[in-house]
């Protein structure tokens, strides 16, 4: 392709900057400025003593992880492997009961930040009470609600998590808060986002047969973006489980309790039996994830 | 109407029966129905807690004293004292805190876009292979055909390890082994994020329109020549976008990692909420989600200028 | 079910786009059971006029009457009511490609209920409702299709799809926008007269634009000829001069040739 604005003083120039490379630049330029600010010496990057000897111990048990306790367990303490599979399940549930709430979350304030369900008809006169709606109460809601959605997602799941501590103190329902509602955030707006973006031709159609607005929007609109919503919300199922693994290490029972309880007893074994469960749960997911995804959207 | 007046001399019946479908979907389906009510209804969380006497009290307290601001709370300070407060809330934690995040973001971004760069292509089916770009000419001898096969999988097999692990957990490994600086919560958000944008530059290369590529193949051009003169340029915008979208969430992610120990706003929020000063810990939660909405804002922008630049 | 045909008139009507006028000073009535074709080169603002006649456009200028109500005096749920008696098959079809057949052709009748109604019929349909479908999609001769994923169908038989859906709004008028333009010229002769056969059948109006002129002339008794925007003709078929049949498409006296389709 050519550049229209190439003169022929710039090809006669032995490294031309396009664009792409004067972003591509400034990309190192910051990389170099930030390092300068931070407290990042390189010499930092080389584990020291006790950081060696974690090092060397951590990585020795990399291929051989613990298929027993490494220190005596009560005796009604079930085999280690079970712990790592009710871990693992936990975290699933935590996943699963998160998601299912910014799901429902996701649909509401997702159909609600679109314009489609209060923006008035093209023709023919309406009742001023509809009018009056038109104006006042949907966009007040419209942007309600998007500011809600802003509010929800910039809030990191494990500072809701910490939040919810603080003014509930440990409960299991704190945690599902705490993944349901910055990704329900998430959901709407990249729903609302697809929606808006997905070619309106049956929807106008289903107007032009007679349909309501709630109607279009449901059955025109929506399954015309079913496909992408389905497989986006499914990533967003992944990435829920390796959020869910983290609560942990803020005294949920998921998996990141259990890897932060061994490291800290310096039990390297049990940390890559659970590491390994972690990975088995999200590779297994991802996999799930693509299968379907190809069958979506190909 | 009558009932049962046969309107269609179709068997809808037996349609039905044979109507295409995916097991896969279905049995999807019917899997994640089964599990959201496990979830509920297996007995591992308990919501109705939430509404106890007990935690009504908490979160009572919560609201009506823990969260207002320390200066609020009667104090009989003089306007100078007031103003040291808000410095040292504001500057010396809350400022500091919003530069370090944002640095160890940007330092994470790029060490994370280097890495995954020189992966994506030993990722990519169409470069990692004994035919690279479609070549089906000059293959290359049986040893390095399956030398090239083996790569290839290692590559993939390691991307993904690197992104199932989450930055958090890769984090607090690093930090026991580096000790405290910026090192390990900055190679934790490079590490986990090398494999995402590995993964998604991967695909990009291997989504390219072979014509151009076999075309440099069919004349003489090296894999490493093709790679990078030829397959970067053509996919450099849509790895510029996955750049920035992955910018953002290393941003969310910077703030949080500080909790482990490192300086940066997670440090500030870990620190009040293990003295109990929630007033101040809501403060920072506050000040690290406007970061957040700043480097959306910034990065919409210029993902939106990339994607017009197509 | 709603008995009879619908009636049209439009006076004096004008659309403007965005400072281009797509349409000027039409007017046109259209008696209960007429079959008429809007004939003209692309861009005449054949579209446009059915859109008006859908309610799916509002005039700029002059008035749009259905069934002797003029439409801008309508509230919003008279709206709905008129447009669910008229059948519009569009040219791009505009069907949901991931859904089954079944479900785009239902989707027709969501005019005619509620919002907690039209979900249960969308998810669950009825026995009856499935049975009608399969008899309409059976008329238009893609029966055994009924569970079909619509996007694993061939063009014609997609255009069928969207022919159903809207004879399943128990149409009293049946609005087309080019059936022939997307298939091939023995399909297009087959649909047309499908169409034209069909409303015979349950004695509904019937508008069809269609640039093809032979086709036109061979199945419609009433021809309206537009050009660039304007009504030029309009009157029996045997009426009508092949002289202004062929000015209609010449390039003589217009200045610019713009296609006046609405995004």
């Amino acid at each position: 392709m050519s550049n229209p604005r190439a003169s022929p003083d710039a090809r006669r120039r032995p490294f031309p900057i396009t664009p792409r490379i004067a972003v591509a630049l400034s990309i190192l330029v910051a990389g170099a400025l930030a390092w300068m600010v931070l407290d990042a010496p390189f010499a930092k990057l080389v584990p020291q003593e006790g950081g060696l000897r974690v090092v060397r111990a951590f990585f020795a048990r990399a291929l051989t992880p613990a298929l027993d306790y490494e220190s005596p367990v009560p005796e009604s303490t079930p085999h280690i492997l079970m712990q790592a599979l009710a871990a693992a399940r936990r975290t699933l549930v935590f996943a699963a009961a998160g998601m299912s709430v910014a799901l429902v979350l996701g649909i509401v304030l997702g159909f609600l930040s679109t314009t489609a369900w209060w923006a008035g008809d093209l023709v023919g006169g309406s009742s001023p009470l509809r009018r009056a709606l038109a104006r006042t109460v949907g966009p007040a809601v419209w942007s309600a609600s998007r500011a809600l959605i802003v509010l929800m997602r910039s809030v990191h799941e494990l500072l809701w998590a910490v939040l919810f501590l603080a003014a509930f103190g440990l409960n299991t329902g704190g945690a599902v808060a705490a993944i349901a509602i910055p990704y329900g955030g998430t959901l709407a707006k990249i729903f609302s986002e697809m929606v808006e973006e997905t070619p309106r031709d049956a929807a106008l159609a289903l107007r032009g047969a007679g349909a309501g607005p709630l109607q279009v929007f449901f059955f025109g609109l929506v399954p015309r973006a079913g496909p992408d919503l389905a497989a986006y919300a499914f990533y967003r199922f992944e990435c829920a489980v390796r959020s869910a693994a983290v609560l942990g290490f803020f005294g949920f029972p998921t998996l990141g309790y259990a890897i932060a309880q061994s490291f800290e007893n310096l039990h390297y074994g049990e940390v890559w039996t659970y590491l390994y469960a972690l990975v088995v749960l999200v590779v297994t997911i991802e996999l799930w994830s693509g299968a379907l995804r190809r069958r979506f959207v190909a | 109407m009558t009932s049962r007046t046969a309107i269609t001399t179709l068997d809808v019946e037996a349609l039905r029966r044979a109507r295409p479908r995916s097991t896969l979907v279905r049995v999807s389906v019917l899997a994640l129905l089964a599990l959201v009510a496990y979830a509920w209804l297996g007995g591992d969380i308990q919501v109705e807690d939430l509404f106890s006497p007990r935690r009504r009290e908490n979160l009572e307290r919560f609201v009506t004293t823990d969260v207002v601001p320390f200066a609020l709370r009667g104090t009989d300070w003089n306007a100078a004292q007031y103003l040291e407060y808000a410095r040292g809330l504001a500057l010396d934690r809350g400022f500091s805190g919003l530069g370090s995040t944002l640095a160890i973001s940007v330092l994470a971004i790029v060490l994370a876009a280097c890495g995954a760069l020189s992966l994506a292509f030993l990722a990519a089916r169409n470069v990692a292979t004994p035919t690279p770009f479609g070549d089906r000419v000059l293959r290359d001898s049986g040893v390095r055909s399956r030398a090239w096969n083996a790569l290839a999988v290692v590559v993939r097999a390691a991307l993904i390890l690197l992104r199932a692990i989450p930055e958090y957990i890769w984090a607090f490994l690093l930090l026991a082994m580096l000790g405290t600086s910026a090192w390990p919560a900055v190679l934790a958000l490079a590490i986990h994020n090398a494999g995402i944008l590995g993964k998604l530059g991967a695909e990009t290369v291997e989504n390219l329109d072979p014509r151009p590529l076999s075309a440099l193949r069919a004349a003489g051009g090296s894999r490493a020549q093709i790679a990078w003169l030829g397959a970067l340029p053509l996919a450099a915008n849509r790895f510029l976008l996955y750049f920035f979208y992955r910018f953002e969430t290393c941003v969310r992610e910077a703030t949080v990692l500080g909790m482990l120990g490192v300086v940066s706003l997670g440090y500030w929020i870990q620190d009040s909420r293990a003295k109990q000063y929630y007033d101040e810990m809501v403060v920072f939660v506050a000040l690290g989600a406007a970061l957040v909405l700043a480097a959306d804002l910034a990065s919409a922008i210029v993902r939106r200028a990339l994607r017009r630049a197509q | 079910m709603i008995p009879g045909s619908a009636a049209f008139e439009l006076h004096g009507a004008g659309v403007v786009f965005s400072g281009r006028a797509a349409l000027t000073e039409a007017s046109l009535v259209v008696d209960p059971g007429e079959a008429l074709a809007l004939v003209g080169p692309s861009g005449a603002g054949k579209t446009t006029l059915l859109r008006l006649l859908n309610a799916s456009q509002a005039p700029t200028s002059g008035s749009v009457c259905v069934d002797y109500e003029r439409l801008d005096a309508l509230s919003p749920e008279k709206l709905r009511a008129v447009r669910t008696r008229i059948g519009f098959v569009h040219q791009d079809l505009a069907l949901i490609p991931n859904y089954r057949v079944l479900s785009n052709v239902i989707a027709g009748s969501l005019g005619r209920m509620g919002f907690v109604a039209s979900v249960r019929t969308m998810l669950f349909p009825r026995r009856a409702a499935v049975e009608r479908a399969a008899a309409i999609l059976e008329r238009v001769g893609i029966g055994e299709k009924l569970y079909q994923r619509t996007d694993s169908l061939s063009g014609g038989q997609r255009q069928r799809v969207a022919l159903a859906r809207a004879l399943f709004q128990e149409p009293s008028a049946l609005l087309l926008d080019e059936p022939v333009s997307s298939v091939d010229p023995a399909r297009a002769r087959d649909m047309v007269e499908l169409v034209a056969d069909i409303s015979r059948e349950r004695g509904i109006t019937l508008v069809v634009s269609i640039h093809d002129i032979e086709l036109a002339r061979a199945y419609f008794p009433r021809l309206v000829g537009l050009r660039a925007g304007r009504v030029v003709f309009d009157g029996p078929t045997g009426s009508i001069a092949p002289r202004d049949l062929s000015a209609l498409y010449s390039l003589e006296g217009l200045d610019r040739v713009e296609p006046a389709r609405i995004p």
